[in-house]
């Protein structure tokens, strides 16, 4: 484990079974936030801590593929793992589209849950890794005066030095001097690797540059 | 087939080698009754001799030949009859009655017991129960009317034969055909109810019938013997004659044929020792007419009660034929509704389990981890217990309703038999989001029902309402159960879903037998709740609910008066 100490986050309305969960993570190692309902999970702030969901997939109020649905919406990444009491095939299609980690049934095995939470919490912590690069990259954009974006594209795009001053109408000796101080402020050495950071940061999802 | 032809029929010495060959233990058993019973039975006939006489009013050892012919295999018959024959012999020598009327005797004594149990038994196959009008009808045609008859004229043809006594063949006819008659209707009434009795129902009995019989022999006793007492008898006051009558009529209705077959051997016996004793209404004539007068009497009392007990015994039975088919049918549709609620009995039975499972792996963590507290451990073990507790509780809800029991009525809340069967259903309110509205009035007046019935009932209704509501979007579904106190005195409760509903000319067909509108279901929930309802006196009826939706209502009438709350 790296970095922040990794959260579980389990809700379930069954207080026996959230008081087992919670301390079977916690024997195992996990920092644990155990909620009764899904809206006292929706009330509480997201958290920075990387970490996934375990949620009981039928609750009164809030079904665990609404809860689902509602996470997505709020922008909360943190992967969710459905258990189930008595699990119907169309509830683990829907929840696995939904794009849940994992599916188990109860009784929960241990193994399989373990590994679960693990693998929910790695695909967390790689996925908040590429946030954090991604805003560190749009950081270094933002930094760049009109003009230097302007040579940037052109670079990406392949343009040599002479046909980008032709586009933009000016010197090609102006034009190296723009490109110098943006590849220092992208803070890069090559054009490989300033190209690699481009198409990283339009991957979908992670937004486009504006 | 032993075991289940003894079960059934409950009398193992008669069914269970039933068509078996050979001499068995069961066959031995009966060939020593009747050569000991044969002995003691002639000696009582001896008895009932009205001296000077030597005729005898009762002559039993013929009706219980014929009784034990009647309840054994027609194999055993020959036996049976050989061992009579040394019985009759010790008797009747005796007596100094000359060896070829001794032996005359035996001949048409048996021939009456073979031309009974032939008779009776080409009618009615298999042991002879007087359990019915039929079987009660073709034992007084052939057992107590033919045989004594036909077997007479043999007899009456003996005697005169070897010249014994002074009677004539007409006169020997008629007497041995009375006394014979009277012994058959008599005694092997008493054989047969008795031999197939079962005896562990009369130790199950509860103490109020035992009294209820003491006290009804106890008065049969002193009405029959009133009749003796030469001061208040029947020459003070002649309806005294139908003082056993009512002991009698209360014996055929509330003993069945062997209480009535027993208390018309109490009063017969009471008249004859009577009559023997010179006391009774029948003395004051001649012997032979005397005897004559009583066993006529005694033959016209028994035959007719001893018919009705068969028939009420009859309409007994049908009655209790239907009860348990209904009891069957009602069984079989809980277990089939409790298949459907399978799914949601999973998960009640789930969730304590992962309890169980994860806080034991926990405590097996911390515990090798060094950083098990006793505190923690403590609240981990509790913890195991109520969710143990909890599933316990679930398998033990589940276990009555799977029984297969006789119905017991007993004071019930319908405030609590609505939570039990919510407790029930909720792995599958769960599992199908469905949201429960419980409006409960409290208090309600307590009910009189079979609680297992009325949670089947209850159960049948919620589980149609959920299904009803499998096309609604899941945050919408509403399932209302609601208990109000009907102005009666009785309880109304009400079980409403925001399914499609009904269109309204369906309301009544939906309790019809083998109607329904589910794609897989037999029809038969609705009919057999609205069964249990009658049962309980009530009503169930089903209406539209306000704005969309069916409504099914349950009426239960107040206690009846007298019963303890």
């Amino acid at each position: 484990m790296n970095g922040m100490p990794a959260c579980v986050s389990i809700i379930d309305d069954d207080g026996l079974v959230l008081r087992s969960l919670d301390r079977l993570l916690r024997s195992l190692g996990f920092a644990v936030d155990t909620f009764a309902t899904p809206r006292d999970f929706l009330d509480q702030p997201a958290s920075d801590a990387p970490g996934c969901i375990i949620m009981d997939l039928s609750m009164p109020g809030l079904s665990g593929l609404e809860l689902q649905q509602a996470l997505s919406r709020t922008g909360d990444p943190r992967p969710v793992v459905f258990i189930s009491g008595a699990a119907s095939v169309p509830a683990s299609v829907a929840a696995m589209k939904a794009g849940a980690v994992d599916f188990l049934t109860k009784p929960l095995d241990h193994d399989r849950l373990l590994g679960a939470v693990r693998s929910a919490i790695e695909q967390d912590r790689a996925s908040r890794d590429r946030r954090v690069n991604s805003a560190a990259l749009a950081e270094r954009l933002t930094s760049l005066t009109p003009r230097e974006r302007e040579v940037l594209e052109r670079v990406v795009a392949g343009r040599l030095n002479k046909q980008i001053a032709s586009e933009l109408g000016t010197a090609e000796k102006t034009i190296k001097v723009h490109r110098a101080r943006m590849m220092q402020k992208m803070q890069v050495d090559s054009v490989a690797e300033l190209v690699r950071l481009w198409t990283a940061f339009r991957q979908p999802g992670t937004g486009t540059p504006s | 087939m032993d075991s289940v032809s003894s079960a059934r029929d409950g009398n193992p010495v008669l069914s269970r080698q039933w068509w078996r060959p050979g001499l068995d233990a069961s066959s031995v058993r009966w060939v020593l009754f009747v050569a000991v019973g044969y002995y003691l039975a002639a000696r009582l006939g001896f008895a009932f001799t009205l001296r000077p006489s030597p005729l005898s009013t009762l002559w039993p050892p013929n009706a219980l030949l014929l009784a034990a012919l009647l309840l054994t295999p027609s194999r055993l018959w020959a036996w049976l009859l050989l061992a009579a024959l040394p019985a009759h012999l010790l008797a009747e020598l005796q007596s100094g009655v000359p060896v070829a009327m001794v032996l005359g005797w035996y001949a048409s004594n048996c021939s009456e017991a073979l031309i009974g149990a032939a008779l009776v038994r080409a009618f009615v196959p298999g042991p002879l129960r007087l359990d019915t009008l039929a079987s009660t009808a073709t034992f007084l045609l052939c057992g107590v009317l033919a045989a004594p008859l036909l077997s007479s004229f043999l007899d009456a043809a003996l005697v005169s034969l070897v010249g014994w006594g002074d009677a004539g063949y007409w006169e020997l006819l008629r007497t041995r055909v009375l006394s014979n008659a009277l012994a058959e209707i008599i005694v092997a009434p008493l054989v047969l109810t008795w031999g197939s009795f079962h005896f562990a129902r009369l130790r199950a009995a509860p103490p109020a019938r035992h009294a209820e019989a003491a006290a009804l022999f106890a008065g049969l006793l002193a009405a029959s013997l009133v009749l003796d007492l030469p001061q208040i008898g029947l020459h003070a006051t002649p309806a005294l004659f139908y003082a056993p009558l009512p002991f009698l009529l209360w014996a055929a209705v509330r003993f069945g044929p062997t209480g009535t077959a027993t208390a018309i051997a109490v009063m017969a016996l009471a008249t004859i020792w009577g009559a023997v004793s010179g006391l009774g209404p029948f003395t004051g004539h001649a012997p032979a007419q005397m005897a004559r007068d009583m066993q006529l009497f005694l033959i016209a009392v028994a035959a007719p009660l001893l018919l009705l007990a068969a028939a009420l015994e009859e309409r007994k039975r049908v009655a209790r034929d239907a009860r348990e088919q209904r009891l069957q049918l009602t069984h079989l549709s809980r277990v089939a509704m409790l298949g459907e609620l399978s799914g949601g009995i999973v998960h009640e039975l789930n969730q304590p389990l992962t309890a169980i499972l994860s806080n034991a792996q926990a405590a097996r963590h911390f515990i090798a981890n060094n950083s098990a507290d006793p505190q923690l451990l403590g609240e981990i073990l509790q913890d195991i217990i109520l969710a143990d507790q909890r599933a316990g509780d679930v398998i033990r809800r589940l276990r009555t309703l799977f029984k297969r029991g006789e119905t017991n009525f007993e004071t019930l809340d319908a405030n609590t038999l609505v939570r039990d069967v919510l407790r029930i259903v909720n792995g599958d309110l769960v599992l199908r989001a469905i949201h429960a509205e419980i409006d409960l009035d409290e208090p309600l007046p307590p009910l009189e029902g079979d609680r297992v019935e009325l949670q089947q009932l209850m159960l049948n209704l919620v589980v149609n309402a959920c299904e009803a509501m499998g096309g609604v979007e899941e945050r919408l579904r509403r399932l209302a159960i609601r208990t109000r106190a009907g102005t009666d005195g009785g309880v109304v409760i009400s079980v409403t879903d925001n399914g499609a509903g009904f269109a309204p000319e369906q309301y009544e067909r939906l309790f019809e037998p083998f109607y329904t509108t589910k794609r897989q279901g037999l029809g038969l929930g609705l009919s057999i709740c609205r069964t249990i309802v009658r049962a309980h006196r009530g009503r169930l009826w089903g209406t539209a609910a306000p704005g969309k939706g069916a409504a099914f209502h349950v009426h239960l009438p107040a206690m009846r008066p007298g019963r303890r709350p």
